[in-house]
């Protein structure tokens, strides 16, 4: 890991990159152009050889998701999945801020591969600077003509779409997504049927996750026994990982996924080590949604597989937050809580009630009135939301548990002997004010 | 026919229906609110979640699945094998039914669907006592989407049964969801209120108090309620209806499942056309005029009296210058024995269908649909049976005469003396109509309403509205459906029936059932009756 050379993020610091012709000058567009060679078929095969995982959060393989398409298909969508709303997920805004064309080179393979015609990129509003350097790079693409009809002078024909969404969490699910881009309320629909069979307009659809794009041109130029050479079997290819809180260098770093979560916060090409005085109390390492591990965890690999051995939903997005020992983990509660409160669609019922009912929850222990009972109610909501397997239409709720839970059950002393020192006056003018 | 297992229990069920349909068909008690078969599958109140028998994939066995499945989504295939009562699924409901219950204000004494409400009865049977959240509610606003409908947002249950309603079934689309998690609530779009023709049907899917209807608010706790199977007399579409009484008074009328005919709905002419019933102008006493001078005779005294006139019509004038103007509100058993008296006394008499009163077009819903897609239709035809009339008519032979041909012979003086039965609840009886009837020696009126007819009279008989009477409709499709009187006539009033059935020369109580015996008799269409299969008892 020494002399890791960034792939996906090689173009960052280079601002001439962003145009068509500095991405080209620095090796780009040769992904698509060796696509071209081969067919549809061969892509899907190569990218299923290489094992390439969805990077969006589930880890689903990518060419197997492809492989689902029905033969038989005229019309086939492609969304790009550039919500990117996970709280401190901020890798993909670093793709398409700084290597657009990289993003739209993805995509294009993806498109070919999957013989899609048209591509969403469904973007979330907030997203304002990244959207006009995308669409810069969109009506480049456009104007040199390798987007539109019959491009690289093969049967191939793409057009590209740039979707803003209106800001919900809900929208970066895959259903919720194509929702959205149809007009609608984005709320996940039930499944069957995958939006391989139906999807975007009732036709079949494949939703990618901007970053799974982002490897594509790599891979397909350098090959699938390349791709598989870098991290474990079970997760291979780079991965960009995000850190945040009180480390020294927070940001946005490439690396395999042979890293642990120590290494991503103590190593100086990754977070640098804590500020100084802090020291780590807990870390959220894939996103908020995957749960939080302890001090003592942070052992833990980030890759594919091992999170669920600590107890958490998965990779996730591989954004960590750290949180120090200064930080009032009561605080910390009521402010996962709140967003999962204020982002579920309201569709199913678990999610909907469940989550403003643990936010109540949690804000009332914040406020110095929690109750010992109040932790027992905390983790048995979270199981009757439904924890993996769900019990929802979508994976919000899980999401939404597994953070709660995982710090209710791993700082559970903490947080008791917190309610235990707390102001006799001020909980019950607290719980005064409840009922 | 496909062979499914419900805990245990082997069930021939429906093609292409779901497990949750198939259980419900069966018997089964499963809670749901978001599922209506009329509505398309959302699977979003999670309360239905089963377990299902999958292979299991390491060893390929059949085990049950470690996810809960909707059974509403899943569609029956032979040979799978569900179970709802298992220790995930119950807890699942008891946690569903804690949920629902977080925010909701537990106003049942205050409130309209209490009764009658499935969070009540999902809350006895699956939910627990008490709660455990002791934090504030949301409280989401009540607020006015309609004419004639109130929504109670912090009742609501998020089943968007209506908005799905108003989006499938009428195809207006006025009602949506705004905002997210539990601050979501149902609301119409700004500038376009629901106010649909069909939009009462939204307050009977909803499951809970949230959609209430404003006639209805605050009037009755609907355990007071008889409901009386019934067929909506507002037009020629013939619904199956509940009549929700309580004390010989109507409350409101609802939609009774009749599929292929009205489905689960019914339109707002005809759930709100009833307050003529008990309007204080109703005609409640018969009248018989000697020279200037009406008096009311004894009921005891009527069939005499009328068969007495009515012969001696004949004597004088003879019987082919009499004439019947039946009216498309009468049952068919009704105008059988009015028929069937007149022909008895005088065979060449002439029988009339009565005027049949239409508005606008007839419309289809969903707005738009035409062959297949039509869901429901309301018919311009606005009476319930010009059908079997005409039916009775053809059978019956003879002189038998549109309302136009009558007027014109009657203008050139070819009658001397006619039985008009009205019971329009909308007046009726135009200037041409009042003067043709004052040249009558003979006049019998059998309406509901006083008119311009009234004063020439001979005799004046109380007619009924729909739901005091007993018989049956032939609706626009030719359906032959039967239906129960709900309530009793005013004071002093008879049902035409009985009267009917008395002057015909029959004695004892008069029953829809024992005179479409006789009718099936000479006209074997009257055996063959429409009566919709009943809703699957815990489906609703």
């Amino acid at each position: 890991m020494r002399d890791y050379e960034p792939i996906l993020l090689r173009n960052v610091g280079v601002p001439e990159a962003r145009t068509l012709k500095g991405y080209e000058a620095r090796g780009g567009y040769r992904g698509i152009r060796k696509a071209l060679g081969s067919s549809p078929e061969q892509i899907v095969e190569e990218v299923k050889k290489a094992n390439l995982r969805g990077r969006g959060g589930a880890g689903f393989p990518a060419g197997l998701k492809w492989s689902f398409l029905p033969k038989d298909r005229t019309i086939t969508y492609l969304c790009v999945n550039a919500d990117e709303s996970e709280p401190p997920t901020f890798s993909n805004r670093l793709l398409m801020e700084n290597d657009p064309h990289q993003v739209l080179e993805g995509a294009m393979i993806a498109a070919y591969a999957t013989r899609a015609q048209v591509a969403y990129i469904y973007m979330r509003v907030e997203f304002h600077e990244q959207f006009h350097v995308l669409q810069r790079a969109v009506d480049e693409a456009y104007a040199a003509g390798y987007l539109g009809r019959r491009l690289f002078g093969h049967d191939f024909d793409l057009q590209v779409y740039i979707h803003r969404g209106a800001g919900a969490y809900v929208c970066g699910e895959e259903t919720g997504l194509i929702e959205s881009i149809e007009g609608k309320r984005g709320w996940p629909r039930i499944k069957p049927p995958f939006p391989a069979l139906e999807g975007l307009f009732r036709r079949p659809t494949v939703v990618n996750n901007v970053e799974t794009l982002a490897n594509l041109p790599h891979l397909i130029e350098r090959g699938a026994a390349w791709f598989t050479s870098i991290g474990p079997p079970h997760s291979t290819g780079p991965k960009l990982f995000c850190i945040s809180g009180p480390v020294r260098r927070p940001g946005c770093y490439e690396g395999p996924m042979t890293i642990t979560v120590r290494d991503l916060i103590e190593r100086p090409e990754f977070g640098g080590g804590m500020l100084p005085g802090k020291r780590v109390k807990m870390v959220l390492p894939g996103g908020v949604s995957v749960g939080v591990l302890t001090a003592n965890e942070l052992d833990m690999k980030m890759d594919f597989a091992d999170p669920a051995k600590y107890g958490l939903l998965g990779l996730g997005t591989a954004a960590a937050v750290v949180v120090d020992t200064d930080t009032d983990i009561r605080l910390v509660l009521r402010n996962l809580a709140r967003f999962y409160a204020l982002e579920s669609c309201g569709q199913c019922t678990q999610c909907r009630e469940g989550t403003s009912w643990m936010y109540k929850i949690a804000a009332r222990i914040a406020a110095g009135a929690g109750r010992r009972a109040d932790l027992d109610i905390l983790e048995q909501t979270a199981r009757n939301m439904g924890m993996m397997p769900g019990l929802s239409i979508c994976g919000l709720p899980d999401g939404a548990t597994y953070p709660i839970e995982t710090l209710v059950r791993k700082f559970r002393s903490e947080l008791e002997e917190l309610i235990g020192q707390q102001e006799p006056a001020r909980r019950d003018a607290v719980l005064q004010t409840v009922n | 026919m496909p062979r499914i297992i419900i805990d245990g229990r082997p069930i021939d069920c429906r093609e292409d229906i779901s497990v949750l349909q198939a259980a419900l068909d069966a018997g089964g008690d499963v809670p749901h609110y978001c599922y209506h078969p009329g509505l398309s599958i959302v699977a979003s109140c999670r309360l239905c979640l089963m377990e299902m028998k999958v292979p299991n994939p390491r060893t390929q066995e059949p085990d049950w699945s470690p996810k809960l499945l909707p059974a509403c989504q899943t569609p029956v295939r032979d040979g799978m094998e569900v179970r709802f009562h298992s220790e995930r699924v119950r807890e699942n409901q008891r946690s569903c039914m804690e949920f629902f219950l977080l925010n909701h204000p537990l106003d049942c004494p205050v409130c309209d669907q209490s009764g009658e409400c499935w969070l009540q009865d999902y809350s006895f049977k699956f939910g627990r006592a008490e709660s455990r959240m002791i934090d504030e509610k949301c409280k989401n606003p009540k607020k006015d989407v309609g004419p004639h409908t109130l929504l109670y947002q912090d009742r609501c249950v998020m089943c968007t049964r209506c908005v799905r309603f108003t989006q499938e079934i009428s195809g207006t689309s006025e009602l949506c969801v705004v905002n997210r998690g539990s601050r979501c609530e149902i609301d119409a779009f700004p500038g376009k209120p629901l106010a649909n023709p069909l939009q009462g049907n939204v307050v009977d899917l909803c499951p809970v108090g949230a959609l209430l209807d404003k006639q209805f608010l605050f009037r009755q706790r609907v355990w007071l309620l008889t409901s009386t199977p019934s067929i909506c007399a507002g037009c020629a579409t013939g619904c199956a209806i509940w009549v929700d009484h309580n004390q010989g008074t109507l409350w409101r009328l609802r939609p009774r499942y009749n599929p292929g005919v009205n489905d689960w709905w019914m339109c707002d002419d005809g759930r709100f056309g009833w307050r003529y019933v008990h309007d204080g102008k109703r005609i409640a006493a018969p009248r018989v005029r000697r020279g200037s001078e009406q008096t009311t005779p004894d009921w005891a005294a009527v069939p005499q009296l009328v068969r007495f006139r009515i012969e001696e019509h004949v004597r004088r004038h003879g019987g082919a210058t009499l004439a019947a103007v039946l009216s498309p509100f009468m049952t068919c058993e009704e105008a059988w024995l009015l028929i069937r008296v007149l022909r008895d006394k005088a065979p060449a008499s002439t029988l009339v269908l009565g005027p049949v009163p239409t508005a606008g077009e007839t419309r289809h819903f969903p707005v738009g649909a035409t062959g297949n897609t039509v869901k429901f239709t309301i018919q311009a035809e606005k009476c319930p049976n010009r059908r079997g009339i005409e039916l009775l008519l053809a059978a019956a032979g003879g002189n038998v005469l549109t309302f136009e041909q009558f007027a014109e012979q009657a203008g050139k003086g070819e009658f001397k003396g006619a039985w008009i039965v009205g019971g329009y609840p909308q007046p009726w009886v135009d200037k041409a109509t009042a003067k043709l009837a004052a040249q009558f020696e003979l006049l019998i009126v059998q309406d509901i309403f006083e008119n311009d007819l009234l004063p020439g009279a001979a005799i004046v008989l109380p007619a009924c509205a729909w739901a005091e009477r007993e018989g049956c409709f032939v609706n626009a499709r030719g359906l032959i459906q039967p239906f129960q009187r709900a309530l009793n006539p005013p004071a002093g009033a008879q049902r035409d029936g009985q009267y009917l059935y008395e002057i015909a020369g029959f004695q004892g109580l008069y029953s829809g059932v024992r005179v479409r015996a006789m009718m099936a008799e000479k006209i074997p269409a009257f055996a063959q009756l429409h009566e919709p299969p009943p809703m699957p008892r815990h489906a609703h």
